[in-house]
């Protein structure tokens, strides 16, 4: 069977392959039925050392293929991923990019910086802006951009919590805030640009902390949105617990079941994502391969229709300073022989999608 | 018949011949000359050597105070101080962790390790093997997530192990290729003791296995969450070892493993703690030193606070890092590696020298090359033994050598070394140490798998002394070299190039140029001779669609074990093939067998060295080499591509030398993993970035156009030759089988009508007619009355008269017959002098009284029924001559059976067939009857000829008489015993039958006389003469086919032939009614007899030749010979 399938796909692979033409003036569908199964494959320090090997060598462990592999593209580089995107595209799947504008050495709690919101704002990085559209538009492949991820965070310099925050704009009603109004007129101010340079191929997610850190009204999914007109897909980080400090297992439900809503509530129309999910291998704390299978029945669930796509984060990391020194937080799928099985048994429902579907129609 | 009146023929023919000779000695001188000259190759400039291009420079190594790394174990220090309980008091030992038996620690563990995939690994264990005790080879990992025991002994190393009393230590790490995989160890700790203490009755099964005196545990990048769980399971694992009388030792690597280790419960059980005082600075590390002296004696300060000094075995590095700072990848290289990169960088002495000195003791300098900038740190024979020395001063309870293979051989040196301040002893001993020996081992420099060889060696120069804290520092004056490939051809980061090797072949070739074609893929192709000689389209396709031609030798033959003309004679030869078809010379070499492009042995440089310096190739070597030859299956060959990617970018396939289904199946898929993953497939023109008209020049029309020519007409002319010898074999063998066919099938039916109708007796005595019996003799006395007794016995029923000619005998021939005719008054003796025999005969003939007239030869006995049976078919008047059936009576010899086997199914199993159908070639004088009316239409027995039957009997079928075989006709005739009498024998018979197949040229293919003009005599110019004259070039090559296993072909040619014997041996047995067992002689008479045979046709010709310059005709006609069968 596996064989036959494969003897099908063949000539579309090679053409994919040989050509750069051919990459280009195919549209990803949302799927109606089921889910698009995606990860982040341990690209490295900057998220971008993206191989073939790590790439098949995760496909081979959880025995499907990936419709969607992550990984970054850091201002700081001053780079387009060209060489990733075609990879990953030749691999016939679909790249996320977490499109991050910070500069070097990528340390989080650090202020804005030279990548500032507000200098995005003012124009400042459009050459570069410009140069990543015009690259993306001639790789011409579906690209999945997540730029300034969870910004409703407090950790990342784009966090809303940098611009001002809960700060209320002048005496607006309803209320706005600084922190949510700056990061959508940046992010309103990237699209403009790329759309102006027609990288119509590049689909946006808007991508948020499944809750919001402060949580706090100002900080909300909604006062990010920066419009329908502007977001294709609306998506979250998902983590369970993740250091050996943690004071307690959480569970996936509770994880899921309320930004699922809020997210909801901000369109009704986009389709919803995991961009990022996962959670350590913590034995002391909870069982995680339980975790990995609630997490499989929730997503398929009628009841969370809406998702369409969900990405694994596939990473093991040595802690720095602080209480969890030099141990380790396991998210690999394979941190433990129960963790992988789940995962497998888990993604082998035919409701995770495992190849993207196209529409050959050029976009729009 | 041949004679040469003017004796002119011989002189001019042999003119003729010389000169035909001669044109053709010279062409083939030529020809030779024309491939052992060197090929106009011109290596492309860029090519020549890399060694110009290595600039280096010493890095003053002045960082050592403010290095981070080298202080690390400060901070650990100040951890484990505030973590340690006040009160000093030693923890008391649990109980259980107590070790079963005291701890034997005296003497100095010296702990080699060493690694299976490097030559030079073994080469030292095998120098050195009395300088250690223990020993740790690689041969235990667990990995995956659930922690798989992979297990790769080698019984070799075991008994080695065994024979020099060293104790084997297995290394068993949480390796999976390079990659750690600390899963695995810590879902073994964490899992269930059900699955711990199956993996530990499993290790000891495998520790046992290989005769292991325990296992070193080598687990890295630990959680150190699970310190506990890990104590438990090592304690486990502890407990089970000892009690199997195996020790188990831990591998500490100072810093994080002193918190993922719990080493003060450890120290209880853990039979030895092995520190790894090396990798200061990794290969995943920016450039430093590998192990700095501050850096070793911090963490040996350290290490001394767990458990007693002397459980611990300290590691010391002997081996070297380049780290190319461009590309940022480092590589492990040797100590000797180190020693070539600085020599052939050309390190400026005078201005900075290179030092191993304090602070650091490590010897760092830097070069650059064009693909980046590198920095070497190395550890060598000085370092070792300050470091050696901080180890003692410290107590510890031994050493270990990282690794075997890859050290400054003098460490050995001073395993032992004492030194004193100014005395003697210490001055040699520092002098010893400054000589740095060149020797045979291989060092690299560069990377890549286009390859430059040289093996000059020089000894290097170091001027060691003591500093003042009793350290060694030395001072490196000149570098020692060492026989050194220099790599190039890595390319940029994404580029692979594929190659095929043995092509081209008719069936795969054109299938995987499709492919690439397809595909848009430019490959290199490296052709072996032989077949693009045969294939001369495919070459020419090959080039025409846009790839690289590379020369792979002529004959696929392993250089290393050939004289040196040979491997000229081979790299020219095809170098001229491809000339001669593609107007193309190629630069690119590529030898066969030993393609891996770090050659390990000398004798594997020495035809490298030829074809790169004497002939100017440039060499391909691989470094992506899936075994497609193997024929692993499609998956295999993939899949070690994707293994082996990681370690080179010219990929190793082959489009020829057996079914290669599987790389045509397998292509497709590298093409598309290669793609995927972000590679350009470029030709090697691309790679090296030499255009192809370089790396395939066209020759200058002014240099060598001449010897290409020759060249080019000699492989013609040679492949006609060839090709025209298969194509006879093809035509020889369907004529063989033809004729077999009919001869068998005309036998038969002879042999059935004699069966259904026997001689009936009534009619024999009715009506016979009244014969004579004509015998010639000469020098018979000793059998002739013999033979009379034996006409005499005849049962013949009508009227016989004998009579005897005596040729001028001077024996007793007439008085012998004189007895006879005594006794049997049918006996006449006529006497004459010695004429010869066939003025003997007509002399006899015309005494005769009767019509019929038999003859027979003076040693030939017949039966009882013999004359009668040989009368018989005279009822037909157009009968004009009957043939016996001549038989030997003499078989006692080897030859005189083979004989008697030939005459069965030989002769008679011919006439048999050829009385069918009328064409009988001779009526053997020596068992014969002739109507005597024929015989003198026929003008009697002629000279023209030595076979006088045959002559008369060709005459015979000119005048439409009709020629029976008689098988009744029995005679027993006695067969020369010995060669050189066969060879008499035969020769007679063949230069007669030549003179008379001459003299009766008219008849063959002549329409007037049937079967006789179309099948039987042509089938004597072409089996007998022709084939029979050739069968030795056939033994020839057979024989060269057993020896050099080529053509092989002929085997079934061969079989065929001898079948065919066989079977006529066969039928021609059950006719004649002998035992079948008789017939398998025709094999060995095969190997013996033909070759006898072929040398008497070949004499006969040049005879014919010559003719009568020799005027031998009438000389050998008066030396009695026994006559033809």
């Amino acid at each position: 069977m596996a064989q036959a399938g494969c003897r099908k796909r063949k000539s579309p692979i090679e053409s994919l392959i040989d050509s750069d033409a051919a990459l280009r003036n195919h549209r990803l569908l949302v799927p109606d039925h089921g889910l698009y199964t995606g990860a982040y494959i341990e690209f490295g320090d900057r998220e971008d050392d993206v191989t073939l090997e790590k790439i098949e060598a995760f496909e081979k462990l959880v025995n499907k293929h990936q419709a969607i592999v992550a990984s970054s593209s850091y201002w700081g580089e001053q780079t387009f991923p060209g060489a990733n995107l075609r990879l990953i595209a030749r691999h016939e799947s679909i790249p996320l990019v977490f499109w991050s504008p910070w500069d070097r050495p990528y340390e989080e709690g650090e202020p804005p910086g030279k990548f500032s919101l507000l200098r995005i704002i003012d124009g400042e990085h459009d050459r570069y802006i410009d140069m990543w559209a015009d690259s993306a538009r001639e790789l011409g492949w579906p690209i999945m951009v997540s730029f300034a991820n969870e910004m409703n965070g407090s950790w990342f310099p784009w966090s809303g919590l940098k611009y001002g925050g809960g700060t209320r704009v002048g005496d607006s009603s309803p209320p706005r805030y600084e922190g949510p109004e700056t990061f959508k007129k940046a992010w309103r101010h990237i699209v403009d640009r790329v759309r102006a340079r027609s990288a119509t191929n590049i689909i946006w997610v808007l991508h948020l902390m499944v809750y919001s850190d402060p949580n706090e009204p100002w900080n909300l999914a909604a006062n990010y949105y920066p419009g329908p007109d502007y977001v294709d897909w609306l998506g979250l980080s998902l983590y369970g617990s993740q250091f050996p400090s943690d004071e307690s297992w959480a569970p996936f439900l509770p994880m899921l079941d309320w930004p699922y809503q809020e997210l909801c509530a901000v369109d009704p129309t986009k389709p919803l994502m995991l961009c990022e999910w996962g959670a350590a291998e913590l034995p002391a704390l909870g069982d995680r391969a339980q975790w990995i299978r609630d997490a499989f029945n929730l997503m398929k669930s009628p009841k969370y229709s809406r998702l369409k796509a969900a990405v694994f984060w596939h990473e093991r990391w040595q802690n720095g300073p602080g209480e969890d020194a030099g141990k380790y937080s396991n998210l690999r799928v394979n941190a433990s022989p129960s963790s992988l099985e789940a995962y497998r048994h888990g993604v082998a429902d035919p409701y995770f999608i495992g190849y993207p579907m196209l529409s050959s129609a050029p976009r729009r | 018949m041949f004679q040469d009146k003017q004796g002119r023929r011989w002189p001019r023919f042999r003119r003729v011949i010389v000169a035909w000779g001669a044109i053709a000695a010279c062409g083939l001188v030529w020809f030779i000359w024309s491939i052992l000259v060197r090929p106009e190759v011109r290596l492309p400039t860029s090519m020549r050597e890399l060694k110009g291009r290595l600039k280096a420079a010493i890095k003053q190594s002045d960082q050592t105070p403010d290095d981070l790394k080298a202080l690390e174990w400060k901070l650990l220090q100040e951890k484990l101080d505030a973590r340690r309980p006040k009160e000093d008091a030693p923890k008391a030992p649990a109980a259980s962790l107590a070790p079963r038996k005291p701890r034997n620690l005296s003497g100095e563990v010296r702990l080699g390790f060493y690694v299976d995939w490097d030559l030079n690994s073994r080469t030292s264990l095998e120098e050195h093997a009395a300088s250690l005790t223990h020993l740790a080879p690689e041969w235990l990992s667990l990995v995956d997530t659930e922690g798989r025991l992979v297990f790769t002994p080698d019984a070799k190393l075991t008994r080695f192990a065994a024979l020099h009393s060293l104790a084997v230590m297995p290394l068993l790490t949480n390796l999976a290729g390079d990659t750690w995989q600390p899963e695995a160890v810590e879902n073994l700790a964490q899992g269930s003791s059900a699955r711990r203490a199956q993996f530990i009755a499993d290790l000891i099964g495998k520790l046992k296995q290989c005769k292991a005196a325990g296992v070193i545990l080598n687990w890295e990048q630990l959680d150190p969450s699970y310190t506990d769980q890990y104590t438990t399971l090592v304690v486990e694992m502890a407990e089970a070892l000892h009690d199997a009388d195996l020790e188990i030792w831990l591998m500490v690597t100072p810093g994080e493993d002193l918190e993922t280790w719990d080493l003060s419960a450890l120290q209880l059980t853990v039979d030895r703690f092995v520190a790894v005082l090396l990798d200061e600075n990794s290969e995943t590390d920016p450039p430093g030193p590998i192990a700095s002296m501050p850096w070793l004696e911090g963490w040996l300060k350290i290490l001394g606070e767990f458990g007693e000094p002397g459980q611990w075995v300290g590691v010391l590095g002997a081996y070297a890092y380049d780290w190319n700072e461009t590309t940022h990848k480092a590589e492990s290289i040797s100590f000797k590696d180190a020693m070539s990169r600085a020599s052939y960088a050309g390190i400026d002495q005078t201005a900075v020298p290179l030092a191993v000195a304090a602070p650091n003791y490590n010897g760092i300098y830097s070069y650059s090359e064009p693909n980046g900038e590198h920095t070497v740190a190395f550890l060598d024979a000085i370092s070792f033994y300050d470091q050696l020395r901080a180890l003692r001063a410290a107590k510890l309870g031994g050493i270990g050598v990282s690794r075997l293979g890859n050290e400054d051989p003098q460490i050995w040196d001073t395993l032992d070394l004492k030194l004193v301040k100014n005395t003697p002893q210490t001055a040699a001993a520092l002098k010893a140490l400054g000589d740095l020996k060149a020797s045979n081992t291989i060092t690299h420099v560069g990377r890549g798998e286009v390859i430059t060889v040289n093996d000059t060696r020089d000894d290097g120069k170091r001027s060691v002394d003591l500093d003042a804290a009793g350290n060694l520092k030395a001072r490196y004056n000149e570098f020692p070299t060492y026989p050194t490939i220099y790599h190039q051809g890595a390319g940029e980061e994404h580029e692979v190039a594929l190659t095929f090797d043995d092509g081209p072949d008719p069936v795969w070739t054109p299938q995987i140029l499709d492919i690439l074609k397809q595909r848009g893929v430019k490959a290199c192709f490296f052709l072996v001779g032989r077949n693009a000689e045969t294939y001369p389209r495919l070459v020419s396709r090959i080039l025409s669609e846009g790839h690289e031609i590379g020369n792979h030798t002529y004959s696929h033959a392993n250089l290393a074990t050939m004289s040196p003309l040979r491997v000229k004679l081979e790299i020219n030869m095809t170098q001229r093939v491809i000339e001669s078809i593609t107007g193309h010379s190629t630069t690119l070499f590529r030898p066969p067998y030993n393609a891996d492009s770090s050659p390990a042995r000398m004798e594997e440089l020495i035809p490298l060295k030829i074809a790169q310096d004497e002939l100017d190739y440039t060499l391909v070597m691989e470094g992506i080499d899936p075994q497609d030859w193997a024929r692993p299956g499609a998956d295999a060959i993939v899949q070690r591509v994707k293994e082996q990617r990681s370690e080179g970018n010219i990929v190793l396939l082959h489009d020829a030398g057996g079914d290669r289904s599987q790389t045509v199946e397998a292509l497709p898929r590298i093409i598309n993993y290669l793609r995927v993953r972000g590679d350009r497939i470029v030709s090697l023109g691309e790679l090296l970035k030499i255009p192809r008209d370089e790396l395939m020049p066209v020759p200058e029309n002014d240099k060598g156009a001449m010897e290409r020519m020759v060249a080019g007409t000699g492989f013609r002319v040679w492949h006609a030759i060839v090709e025209f010898f298969w194509a006879f074999m093809i035509f020889a063998t369907v004529l063989v089988v033809l004729r077999t066919a009919i001869v068998a099938w005309l036998a038969h039916i002879h042999h059935r009508e004699a069966e259904d109708a026997p001689l009936g007796t009534a009619d024999l005595e009715s009506g016979l007619p009244a014969v004579s019996v004509v015998i010639a003799a000469y020098n018979e006395g000793k059998v002739i009355s013999k033979t009379l007794e034996s006409v005499s016995a005849s049962d013949y029923p009508s009227e016989m008269e004998i009579i005897v000619i005596d040729d001028g005998s001077r024996d007793d021939t007439a008085a012998e017959v004189e007895r006879c005719a005594a006794a049997d008054a049918r006996v006449t003796l006529i006497r004459q002098p010695n004429r010869g025999k066939a003025v003997a005969l007509r002399n006899g003939a015309a005494k005769t009284r009767h019509e019929i007239v038999v003859f027979l030869d003076a040693d030939t006995l017949f039966e009882r029924g013999t004359v009668t049976a040989l009368v018989e078919p005279f009822r037909d008047p157009l009968v004009g001559a009957v043939s016996g059936n001549a038989r030997v009576g003499n078989p006692r010899t080897f030859i005189a059976r083979c004989q008697a086997l030939e005459y069965i199914c030989g002769f008679n199993l011919d006439r048999r067939a050829y009385t069918q159908w009328d064409c009988i070639t001779v009526i053997p004088g020596a068992v014969s009857a002739i109507r005597r009316s024929a015989l003198d239409a026929a003008g009697g027995f002629s000279e023209d000829t030595l076979a006088e039957d045959t002559d008369l009997t060709l005459t015979l079928h000119k005048l439409r008489y009709r020629m029976k075989f008689a098988s009744g006709g029995v005679a027993w005739t006695e067969a020369p015993e010995s060669l050189r009498g066969l060879a008499k024998q035969r020769f007679r018979w063949a230069f007669g039958t030549m003179q008379c197949l001459w003299k009766h040229r008219d008849m063959v293919f002549n329409p007037r006389y049937g079967a006789l003009g179309w099948f039987s005599l042509p089938g004597i110019w072409f089996f007998q003469i022709g084939l029979v004259a050739l069968i030795p070039l056939v033994d020839a090559i057979l024989l060269w086919s057993i020896v050099f296993g080529h053509a092989a072909i002929i085997w079934y040619y061969f079989a065929v032939f001898l079948g065919m014997d066989l079977f006529l041996a066969l039928i021609a047995c059950w006719m004649e009614g002998e035992p079948l067992r008789r017939a398998w002689i025709s094999i060995p008479m095969r190997l013996v007899y033909r070759p006898l045979l072929s040398w008497v046709i070949w004499r006969s010709i040049l005879r014919a030749m010559k003719g009568a310059l020799v005027g031998w005709g009438k000389l050998e006609r008066t030396a009695t010979v026994p006559s033809r069968a």
